[in-house]
């Protein structure tokens, strides 16, 4: 089915980069990081992805038409983003061939940037970020990076993909989740994230502005956090809730 | 030629009920598709939740740029509560690079439907990072 599934490139690609994801998710953590490492990295377009999978549509950016689904990318970094939330009957297809692609590029490390909720989030001052991992030494690295490990529990979404993928692939991948709102827009959430991407492959950015501009951030991110809802649900987002049946 | 499998009577009603909701769902979808705002009205739709837990009903309502001392939650009837703030500035559809909409918003406004019997003369209300939290015992 990956073969429903193109890359076109628009720029030469870059070898042994490290490759993010940033997918609508819990408290659209993914998409806002990647939005403000677009811009803070200063990254271009460099691939879109072209499906008639998707939906017929278009996101127009200076009256220009793009895909919703773009890969940004300097030397150092590839950034696949998507702008509107990807439906669960077709994030298969869509994250392998992202994944493969990425794989064909021989980048070094797929990392996703994503969320994970918890209850009393209004009231958390300091909010922790986990890290699961496709292999025992990355779990490793992470540790010894300073980022705590989501030892035990369920993941659903395009990141549960990636790090499958990956770990069936030999690919070194990681997933980052911030503690964050379930369903709301949650740009410190995405300044933590982006903390814990700089720990563990030493990408920096300055995460000022994404505070200052939250309110902006949350008000403009109000209608794709309420379609990414409904994706969620129809994902079955809540069972990361649940306590899993220990298997050995 | 491979014989049919006969379905029980279960099957089939859960199959129906399965599609029922479906249905439902889609129905539910297309109901509520329209803009999350009102430019004649010039207000906002903010995100709102609903959680119910056995003693109480918790509804929550993000509110980036309100002005704390304009909140206002009315109960609407037994089961309706109306949500109103007004914006500490004016957002226009430029602010966020659009240009083939005219328009500018300076209030939230919002209903929701409470789907379980509430004291409503007991609900209490606290406003924390723009997040507004109610509170309503059952």
């Amino acid at each position: 089915m990956s073969g429903e599934v193109k890359i076109i490139e628009k720029e030469r690609i870059s070898t042994n980069a490290v490759m993010l994801f940033g997918f609508p998710d819990v408290g659209l953590v993914g998409v806002i990081a990647a939005s403000h490492l677009i811009s803070e990295l200063k990254l271009d377009e460099v691939a879109f992805l072209d499906s008639e999978l998707l939906p017929p549509l278009i996101v127009l950016h200076e009256g220009l038409p793009h895909s919703s689904i773009r890969v940004f990318g300097n030397n150092e970094v590839l950034l696949a983003v998507s702008e509107t939330p990807v439906s669960a009957d077709v994030i298969y297809p869509i994250m392998n061939a992202l994944i493969d692609w990425g794989k064909s590029k021989n980048v070094k490390m797929m990392i996703s940037l994503s969320g994970i909720p918890i209850e009393q989030r209004q009231d958390a001052e300091k909010l922790e970020v986990f890290a699961a991992a496709s292999s025992p030494e990355m779990l490793k690295m992470v540790q010894d990076k300073g980022v705590e490990v989501l030892k035990e529990g369920y993941m659903v979404g395009p990141q549960a993909i990636m790090l499958q993928r990956c770990a069936n692939m030999g690919t070194p991948a990681l997933t980052l989740l911030a503690q964050c709102f379930l369903n709301y827009p949650d740009p410190e959430a995405a300044t933590e994230v982006l903390k814990g991407l700089e720990k563990v492959t030493g990408i920096k950015v300055d995460t000022s502005k994404l505070l200052e501009k939250g309110e902006e951030i949350r008000l403009r991110a109000r209608d794709v956090m309420k379609r990414t809802q409904q994706e969620l649900s129809k994902m079955k987002k809540a069972q990361e809730y649940d306590i899993p049946v220990y298997v050995s | 030629m491979a014989a049919r499998k006969k379905r029980s009577i279960f099957e089939i009603v859960e199959e129906y009920f399965e599609g029922m909701e479906e249905g439902v769902e889609r129905l539910g979808e297309t109901l509520t598709e329209k803009p999350s705002w009102n430019c004649r009205a010039c207000t906002m739709e903010p995100l709102h939740n609903i959680m119910i837990a056995p003693d109480e009903v918790t509804v929550t309502v993000d509110l980036p740029f309100a002005e704390e001392k304009t909140i206002q939650v009315k109960p609407i009837d037994v089961n309706t509560i109306e949500i109103s703030a007004k914006m500490r500035r004016t957002i226009r559809f430029e602010d966020f690079g659009i240009t083939h909409y005219r328009g500018e918003f300076q209030t939230f406004h919002c209903r929701m439907y409470i789907p379980v019997p509430v004291r409503m003369e007991k609900m209490e209300t606290r406003f924390k990072r723009g997040m507004l939290e109610i509170r309503i015992p059952r």
